[in-house]
């Protein structure tokens, strides 16, 4: 395919707290990190794709095109959406349809700037209905989790492995974030840390089941098939990419244990992508809450479902870094996940991407994945809101 | 800062939870919607309105809150979930409330998980003084607990009075208590107001009367705790109980408050009264509210003895012609300008005459209208079987009872002041309604009210047989509410703390 979108190079900012930085700065930090890289400069870009969730609220910013097309210093065409896959998508589309050969896909967040503030504001924006009735950002998450357990008839010895799958989820992603420099918490946590969060919090999830609050850049320079061969011998192609939508009120939906919206966005992606599931061996999963990790592994159709947590429990009985599912080892989360790595909405598909872009090329360092056969896709699943909206990004190499 | 559009629509929708329905698959939505997603454009205005208000849901899912969003945290901590209404048809988000849940408290989520809810008509959170106050049902109370659930059931009427009088009656008060020195009183939760009371009673007074709220044509509402200075109770009693024919979003009810300290309500029966007897009103029903949090300064501040009385709750009164339960034979009302009591606008609590706000005040003007109207009517003590006066405390009610020459048994079943505190607006007619609980067909009951500033309003009501065929209708009774097991003291700092609100 002539005009093959792909991704010749990415770069990001470290994830967590920055404090004295204004958000301009994080994302030129990214974009300048994947620049370096490829060799071009700002007026090699014909388009930006700029994500960011709620920058104008957060940041009491003005329109964003404006805002950053201060620091690109171009009057480009630029896009704004709530998630990088949302850029990623439409930028692709654009490439596809040869609109442009060259563009910059990024994402910025700063969300700790309003820290007193921001779980009303992410609150609101996921979903006014439940913000009015006194939901947090939490509260979807232990529900649907209530829901699973009822649902799957989880019980006894069952429920206790399930609660201990779960936190071995987030004690994995803390483990792999060690070898993430950029990554929000370099540190290792226990499944007793976990546990305990939880009985202090006194409900099936605790401060260590949800991903942090937040600041950080990343940035992708994708271009077609043509130009990308120019640019670096080992580019990375958007082979598929997906999306679908939920309803806003997670209680109002029909099924309260799934994404559907994964479920829809990850089958047009394969569709697209005309690859096999069974030969995705890498995943960057949306991990909100290690729940959503778990659920996302049986919406994407890597588990049954009722079954991921059983999955997840056995693997990290002796974990060797990946979970085995039906003989089949899937590398999750190797940049530690939204868990340890963080969550800066806007920024944190980049991230995912990021890390996928690295795997795929070889070049992660110390957290590259170790596979019997060659590396070859890698998968991503993003969500804007309590799953309202899903995507996912099928990325591969020649 | 608030949005007064979006306030509108939301509490249009969140206040009596609006749901349609569509007629051709029956899938339903919690919104009022043209046509049904299913069905597409063939089920355009095929969508029938239903609402939830005086359903049963069923808690499907719930999860403790302990770290809530900035405008939750007055309440501090509470149980959140999923609601499910019609067999899961419709759900929503809930919030469960009248719980005070402990700092460490284990919550034991899979026992409330499964068990019948209702909608209860609650503030929503806290905003800023000067903003609209946001109120929502998506606030549940588990419906075997002390709110119980009673079908609205509209009853035609059987028979046309020669005199209006009432029709039906309602009390509410919450489920908190304090006692002090052996009175009880009654302590709102968190989310609840004058406003919400008024709802309340207004809704258990529909029930009792099963007066179709559509005939309801005029409601007064009376209250010195209105959370506005300016905009009315009575305007959100008319939305969320819909009276009055509505069409479109608007309500054909005409909708006032009155304000005359603890007389406001009492005031009113008889304009409620003429209203309906007049022939070219149109009016079919009157509705009467009094309804009040009670305010009163911290112990020890000026104005502090009021907190020693104080309660929380509200009672309705429907006036009509139709199964009159209780028709008015007269009254009488006299008022003098003596500043026994008051509040000046931008205070939070009131101030009060000490002394003074006994014989020159309360004493004066409750004997003067009962003697007034007895002579006029030309009754005697022992013409009348109950005697009911307001209760801004436990003596002075008994005092002027004994000095009109009353005995033990006609005025001691009117005292709730003991049991509720002073309900402001409202006390008066709770005492009212404890008599109409027990009273039989064919009593005289004389009901004095008084507010200060000061005035009395005397009312001679004489109950007919429909009084017993009502009477059954109301499980929120007096007795119920006075001995419900599921009441639940508190102490007083926190009853100074749920009484502050939102």
């Amino acid at each position: 395919m002539q005009n093959r979108p792909a991704i010749v190079a990415v770069g990001r900012t470290k994830f967590g707290e920055h404090y004295g930085k204004q958000p301009e700065k994080l994302i030129e930090e990214a974009w300048l990190a994947a620049s370096r890289d490829c060799g071009l400069e700002r007026k090699d870009l014909e388009a930006c794709y700029i994500s960011d969730c709620f920058l104008p609220i957060t940041n009491k910013l003005g329109l964003e095109e404006g805002f950053l097309s201060e620091l690109t210093q171009l009057h480009s065409p630029m896009e704004v959406t709530r998630s990088v896959s949302a850029a990623l998508l439409t930028a692709c589309h654009a490439i596809k349809a040869g609109a442009y050969k060259t563009v910059l896909v990024g994402g910025i967040e700063k969300m700790t700037d309003r820290w007193d503030k921001i779980r009303d504001d992410l609150m609101l924006l996921e979903d006014p209905w439940s913000y009015y009735t006194g939901g947090t950002p939490e509260a979807n998450h232990e529900l649907m989790l209530r829901a699973y357990i009822k649902k799957y008839g989880i019980a006894g010895e069952n429920l206790v492995k399930l609660n201990i799958a779960l936190a071995q989820v987030a004690v994995k992603n803390h483990a792999n974030a060690t070898k993430n420099s950029y990554a929000q918490y370099q540190r290792r946590i226990t499944v007793e840390q976990v546990l305990n969060a939880r009985k202090n919090a006194r409900k099936s999830l605790g401060l260590y089941d949800f991903a942090p609050i937040s600041d950080g850049a990343s940035a992708l320079i994708i271009t077609n098939e043509e130009e990308a061969k120019k640019l670096t011998d080992k580019p990375i192609y958007v082979l598929g990419a997906g999306s679908a939508t939920d309803y806003l009120n997670f209680p109002a939906r029909e099924d309260l244990t799934h994404f559907i919206s994964t479920k829809v966005a990850m089958e047009n992606a394969l569709k697209m992508s005309k690859v096999s599931p069974t030969d995705i061996q890498l995943l960057e999963l949306n991990d909100q809450s290690t729940v959503m990790e778990m659920v996302s592994l049986e919406d994407m159709g890597f588990c049954e479902q009722g079954t991921a947590w059983r999955s997840i429990y056995d693997s990290c009985q002796n974990y060797k870094g990946y979970y085995e599912v039906n003989d089949r080892k899937l590398f999750t989360n190797l940049n530690g996940g939204l868990k340890a790595d963080g969550n800066p909405l806007g920024a944190t598909g980049g991230a995912q991407l990021f890390e996928l872009f690295k795997q795929l090329r070889g070049e992660a360092g110390e957290r590259q994945a170790v596979t019997d056969k060659p590396l070859r896709y890698g998968c991503s699943s993003e969500f804007e809101g309590f799953g309202t909206k899903g995507y996912v990004c099928i990325l591969g190499r020649d | 800062m608030s949005s007064e559009p979006i306030e509108r629509r939301v509490s249009f929708l969140g206040d009596r939870l609006k749901a349609s329905r569509c007629q051709i698959c029956g899938k339903e939505y919690f919104e009022i919607r043209d046509y049904c997603s299913n069905c597409g454009r063939k089920s355009y205005m095929k969508m029938d309105a239903v609402d939830l208000f005086y359903d049963k849901g069923k808690l499907e899912m719930c999860t403790l809150i302990n770290e809530p969003t900035n405008k939750f945290t007055k309440l501090e901590r509470f149980v959140y979930g999923i609601v499910s209404f019609h067999d899961g048809k419709i759900r929503v988000p809930a919030r469960l409330t009248d719980r005070i849940i402990k700092e460490n408290e284990n919550v034991d989520f899979a026992a409330l998980e499964g068990r019948e809810v209702l909608p209860r008509f609650r503030r929503r959170y806290s905003v800023n003084k000067s903003d609209v106050v946001p109120t929502i049902s998506l606030a549940f109370t588990l419906a075997d607990e002390y709110y119980p659930h009673q079908e609205y059931k509209i009853i035609q009427p059987t028979k046309e009075y020669d005199m209006p009088g009432v029709v039906g009656y309602g009390v509410y008060t919450s489920r908190f208590r304090i006692e002090e020195s052996g009175i009880h009183r009654s302590v709102p939760f968190t989310d609840e107001d004058a406003v919400t009371a008024a709802v309340e009673a207004g809704k258990l007074a529909l029930i009792h009367s099963a007066v179709d709220s559509v005939q309801v044509g005029k409601v007064y509402v009376g209250s010195e705790s209105n959370p506005y200075a300016v905009k009315p109770v009575a305007s959100k009693v008319a939305q969320v109980l819909r009276l009055g024919e509505e069409d479109g979003d608007i309500q054909g009810v005409d909708a006032v408050d009155t304000e005359f300290a603890c007389k406001a309500a009492t005031s009113m029966f008889k304009d409620a009264a003429a209203l309906v007897n007049y022939p070219k009103s149109g009016i079919k029903y009157a509705m009467v509210i009094g309804a009040d949090n009670s305010q009163a300064a911290p112990r020890g501040c000026p104005g502090g003895e009021l907190d020693l009385f104080v309660g929380y709750g509200g009672a309705a009164l429907i006036f009509g012609k139709q199964d009159v339960i209780a028709e008015i034979e007269g009254w009488y009302s006299c008022t003098s300008d003596t500043p026994d009591f008051w509040r000046r606008d931008g205070e939070p609590f009131p101030m009060h005459g000490g002394r003074f706000t006994g014989d020159p005040a309360y004493f004066k003007h409750v004997r003067k209208a009962a003697t007034k109207l007895m002579t006029k009517l030309n009754l005697k003590a022992g013409d009348l079987n109950y005697f009911v006066a307001h209760q801004p405390n436990p003596t002075f009610p008994v005092k002027v009872a004994k000095e009109l020459g009353f005995k033990d048994e006609q005025y001691a079943c009117s005292l709730q002041v003991n049991k509720f505190g002073n309900t402001y607006s409202g006390c008066s007619p709770v005492g009212l309604a404890a008599v109409l609980d027990v009273a039989k067909p064919e009593e005289r009951i004389l009901m004095v009210s008084y507010g200060s500033g000061a005035g009395s309003d005397a009312y001679v009501l004489r109950t007919t047989s429909q009084l017993l065929d009502k009477r059954q209708r109301q499980k929120m009774n007096i007795k119920y509410q006075n001995e419900s097991s599921f009441l639940e003291y508190v102490d007083y700092t926190t009853y100074r703390r749920l009484k502050l609100g939102m």
